[in-house]
């Protein structure tokens, strides 16, 4: 599904000049459940957003599902984005000023689906996430596990191919943390293929395979079993 | 202490420049336009109170109260003022005031100034200075002459004037005067202006008027005792008016006048002479009174502009307050007290208003000349240190400060402690109020903007409409100073009729329009007509005036040489035709003058408007009757170089008239000029919507920054979620294109109300459209979306990996 050589991405300031990615080569298969893992710093970030079409590389290749996109113009990427792909942050990303119900509507409403399939798909989401009785509650008025189950209600709702996840479970007590896991555990076992950026060697035991990067390189690959 | 809060609001405004600067300029354009508008608006209030007796000073005018409606007239009879001196000692002084042009005469040097024959008491009443003479008799002696110094020094040079013997020429006749005393020059705040005073006796026709109360010649005002209250002054003048106006009363009565509620058909008023600047009902004391409207529709726009730019100040500081609220709280946890937050922040906002001030009135020192030159205006920059003007600066400067200032102060030190440190100010957000406050911004620049364009569709509707006359190849000549209009008609006809660009002259009474010498005058006469009353407008002409105006014959002729009994016939109006009803008017005789000899009508001519579009079309009689005089002449050129044309008619002109300017103009410059107090307010409408507009949309700018900056997070996520980059511009500019939309909707009835009242004071006038509404809407929020998508396409176009990048 995914094939990154040779990519390359530098950030460019006035005194420095930073490689967050070095010549990186990785392959990820279709239904494939990823941990990346490295110190901070490393590029971690950096790679998701790329994989995610988010961010454009500096140099090298990058074949989504066989199609050449390290070249592609930002309304290119954004079509694909929205079509294939959904994310999960760290800080869950919710919108504020939108409620439970709406946050997760908004994919689809970009997508265009219609009203009434929008309400039909996201109560099916949010029942399955259990957070249906909280639909008209605002961010704010959940907890982090609650407000994360949303991010993930709207990173699924699309029905996306591929979901990136950087950090979920950061800002997660361990209980909640592990919902999440198991979460993203069912949402692959039903086909979806997961990236998911991680410090902790708990939750990258839920992943089919974990790559380490130091530097922005590859360093290791281990196998799950 | 006081230094430290400076120090650190001086810290404070650096970090934050981008909106102080923004509000600083808001508020400096406000304070400009604020000073100019109040500076002119002050004056316009300040006329005449040089005169230390002016609550006591009142002008007597008559009211008829005729069958359509009372009449207030100005003009007074001259035995008026002799008898209520005689029969009311409540009147301590009172003289009567005319004037003219008359041509001064000291050795070989001639001056054409401007005289005024007042009573003695004249000089007692007002406040006129004397330099030097004798403040008891300088105008005792019948052939005294007060002067002003100006004039003074124009004839005598460096000689000294008084009790020299100079030659005045009034009304053709020249007469030795004494110069009893010299006044100060006569302040440009003065109704009254005048550079000659002469006794009243002097008066044209002053023997033949001295018993005649119905002629009507000249104004008078009066003062009364000291604690005399004028209010029932009016009243106790019943029996007067009975005994002396009972030929007057009579005639009114037969023109169908009707009694009022009282029981009066025609009475005796004062009003307050300190009021005259604007007395247009009364016609002003020089004629130019100035309809309080203009004055006031300034000071409402000044209020507007004050408004709109405290409103940006309150916004921009309350957004700012926002982004400090970590800092109120760090600040409050380390144990700063309300109080001196408050100071603090209070201080910050003094700073920025004083900085504003200085900005301001700078930009009002560059743009006064214009600003001058715009709206007629006689202001100085020195009119700010009188002290009542710096009073009402500095009350004004609290009053912004305050408003300005307290407020958003007083948001930033209620923000919770806790939920502020832990970036929690959902709470505090100042949507509600902000929204408000833009939605009162923008419905005021709507309305001006409103304004603006029914004003200026309804000056031009007066201008193009055709008014059944040839207005554009027609010139008009005043004949004053002196001239005898038929002796100078003559002339000018004979000299005129070899020039090949002149298609024909003739010569009338009443103007077209308002002319170079300023002065508008008409005439209407009543009659029986059956058992109808008859009203209506004379207009004394001279042959070939049909032919010269291009005015419509419909019957009959124009007066013609050729007829003997053209002196006494007349041509009359459509309307004048219905008026009279009967059947065959033309060749009809009328009982014009009186009922034994009848005048003839020889023509009906199609109605044409021969006053302002103030007004509707009255009936209206042409006559070649010589008791009227031909004040204006009238030329008609062949179409094609009316510039050189005119060059050629003055140059004539100035053969036959060598010491008499030539005062020439078109008729379409006389009948725009008709329009001038409408192209001022149309002006005021202008720059007031300008300036609202570019306030408002400085304020909405930075409000948008704010936003924007406020809102990164939300953009990047939805960004991230697939929203295109339009749908982000939509989204930050829909919010505000909706407070605009709402504030259209109030400006509409308030904009519709004003506008319609405003033309009703027009006879013919446009009809208010509803796309002037559309537009004005569409106009704004064009304006504000413009000025958001300065932030809101930036802030879309930016890459939403940065502002998610909180980790
Ligand atoms: N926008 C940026 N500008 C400059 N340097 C950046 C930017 N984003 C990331 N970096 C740098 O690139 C490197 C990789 O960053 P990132 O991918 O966020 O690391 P990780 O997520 O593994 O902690 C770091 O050295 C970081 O400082
Ligand atoms: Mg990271």
């Amino acid at each position: 599904m995914i094939k990154i050589t040779n990519l390359e991405k530098f950030y460019r300031t006035e005194e420095v000049e930073t490689v967050a990615l070095n010549k990186l080569n990785i392959e990820i298969n279709r239904g494939e459940f990823v941990a990346i893992m490295g110190p901070s710093g490393c590029g971690k970030s950096t790679l998701l957003n790329i994989l995610g079409l988010l961010d454009d590389p500096d140099g090298g290749s990058y074949l989504f599902n066989d199609i050449e996109v390290a070249q592609f113009n930002e309304r290119k990427r954004a079509d694909l984005r929205k079509h294939n792909i959904g994310f999960v942050f760290q800080s869950f990303n919710l919108i504020d000023e939108l409620t439970v119900f709406e946050n997760v509507e908004l994919p689809l409403i970009y997508t265009g689906v219609s009203a009434t399939e929008r309400k039909e798909r996201v109560e099916e989401v949010l029942s399955k996430m259990q957070i249906m009785h909280r639909r008209n509650h605002y961010p704010q008025q959940l907890s982090g596990g609650q407000q994360q189950r949303v991010a993930i209600a709207r990173a699924v709702v699309n029905k996306p191919k591929l979901i990136l996840a950087d950090e979920p479970t950061g800002n997660l007590d361990s209980s909640n943390g592990n919902e999440v896991m198991e979460l993203l555990t069912d949402l692959n076992e039903q086909g979806t293929t997961i990236i998911m950026v991680t410090h902790s060697e708990h939750d990258a035991r839920y992943s089919h395979r974990i790559i380490r990067l130091l530097d922005g390189h590859t360093v290791v690959e281990n196998i799950m079993m | 202490m006081l230094k430290n809060y400076i120090k650190t609001a001086w810290r404070n405004l650096w970090k934050g420049r981008v909106f102080n600067l923004l509000n600083l300029v808001g508020l400096a354009v406000a304070i400009a336009c604020c000073t100019l508008i109040f500076l002119t608006v002050f004056y316009e209030f300040t006329y005449d109170r040089f005169h230390t007796k002016l609550d006591n000073i009142y002008q007597i005018y008559t009211v008829s109260n005729r069958a359509e409606g009372a009449e207030v007239t100005s003009s007074v009879p001259e035995p008026l003022t002799p008898a209520l001196k005689a029969e009311y000692p409540a009147v301590k002084y009172m003289t009567r005031s005319a004037d003219a042009g008359a041509l001064i005469k000291y050795g070989n040097k001639e001056l054409d100034e401007n005289l005024h024959f007042v009573d003695e008491d004249f000089l007692k009443m007002f406040t006129f200075p004397l330099i030097e003479g004798n403040k008891n008799n300088v105008l005792s002696g019948l052939n005294n002459v007060v002067i002003t110094q100006a004039t003074a020094k124009a004839l005598f040079g460096e000689e000294p004037a008084l009790n020299k013997t100079v030659l005045l020429n009034i009304n053709n006749v020249q007469q030795p005067f004494i110069v009893s005393g010299i006044l100060e020059d006569i302040s440009r705040h003065s109704s009254i202006e005048f550079d000659l005073l002469v006794r009243f006796e002097h008066y044209p026709n002053y023997a033949a008027n001295i018993n005649a109360w119905e002629n009507r010649t000249h104004i008078a005002m009066i003062e009364f005792n000291n604690g005399y209250d004028p209010a029932s002054f009016t009243s106790q003048l019943t029996p007067f008016v009975k005994k002396h106006f009972a030929p007057s009363i009579e005639i009114l009565k037969k023109d169908g006048a009707k009694p009022n509620e009282k029981g009066d058909i025609f009475w005796l008023d004062i009003a307050p002479f300190s009021n005259n600047h604007f007395a247009t009902n009364l016609g002003g004391v020089e004629g130019n009174p100035v309809n309080k409207t203009y004055p006031v529709s300034l000071i409402v726009i000044g209020c507007f502009i004050l408004i709109i730019a405290c409103i940006n100040f309150i916004n921009l500081s309350v957004a700012r307050g926002f982004t400090r609220s970590r800092e109120v709280g760090v600040r409050k946890t380390l144990g700063a007290s309300k109080g001196q937050l408050l100071i603090q922040f209070w201080i910050e906002t003094i700073m920025v208003c004083l900085a504003s001030m200085v900005v301001g009135l700078l930009l009002c020192m560059a743009l006064i000349n214009q600003f001058k030159a715009i709206f007629k205006s006689r202001i100085s920059l020195s009119m700010l240190l009188d002290p009542v003007t710096l009073f009402g600066i500095i009350i004004l400067f609290l009053l912004v400060t305050a408003i300005a200032g307290f407020y958003p102060a007083l948001m930033m030190v209620r923000y919770k402690t806790v939920a502020v440190l832990k970036g929690n100010t959902a709470s505090t957000k100042p949507g509600k109020l902000r929204n408000t406050l833009l939605v009162v911004q923008f419905s005021l620049s709507t309305l001006l903007i409103i304004c603006t364009i029914i004003t200026w569709q309804q000056i031009n509707y007066l201008q193009n409409k055709p008014l059944g006359y040839n207005k554009t190849e027609v010139l008009s000549i005043p004949v004053s100073g002196g001239l005898i209009g038929e002796k100078a008609l003559k002339l000018m006809r004979n000299e005129l009729k070899n020039h090949a660009e002149v298609a024909s002259v003739t010569g009338a009474y009443m103007n077209m329009g308002r002319g170079n010498d300023g002065s508008s005058r008409s005439s209407i006469l009543g009659f029986n007509f059956g058992d109808k009353e008859i009203r209506t407008h004379i207009q004394r002409v001279d042959y070939d005036y049909l032919k010269t105006l291009d005015i419509k014959l419909l019957e009959g002729r124009e007066f013609n040489p050729d007829f003997a009994g053209d002196s006494t016939a007349v041509i009359i109006n459509e309307t004048m035709a219905r008026q009279l009803g009967t059947k065959n008017v033309l060749g009809s005789f009328v009982p014009m003058y009186d009922s034994v000899a009848k005048v003839q009508v020889v023509g009906i001519v199609k109605d044409y408007n021969f006053r302002s579009l103030h007004e509707d079309i009255a009936p209206l009689t042409l006559t070649m009757d010589k008791h009227y005089e031909i004040n204006y002449i009238f030329v008609k050129v062949k179409p094609g170089n009316l510039v050189a044309s005119y060059d050629a008619i003055k140059k004539s002109w100035n053969r036959q008239y060598p010491n008499t300017e030539f005062e020439g103009s078109w008729i379409n410059e006389n009948t725009e000029r008709q329009y001038l107090n409408e192209r001022r307010l149309s002006g005021i409408f202008v720059s007031g919507a300008v300036i609202a507009i570019v306030i408002s949309c400085i304020g909405l700018l930075a409000i948008s920054i704010m936003i924007v900056l406020q809102r990164t997070k939300e953009i990047g996520i939805r960004k991230v979620l697939g929203s295109s980059v339009g749908g982000i511009v939509l989204l930050l500019s829909m919010d505000f294109v909706k407070l605009v939309l709402l504030a259209s909707v109030i400006a509409f009835p308030i904009a519709w109300w004003l506008m319609n009242n405003w033309l009703q004071s027009f006879a013919y006038r446009i009809t208010i459209q509803w796309w002037v509404f559309a537009l004005a809407t569409l106009l704004a929020i064009l304006l504000a979306f413009i000025t958001i998508s300065f932030q809101s396409v930036k802030a879309a176009l930016a890459n939403p990996v940065k502002s998610l990048r909180s980790e």
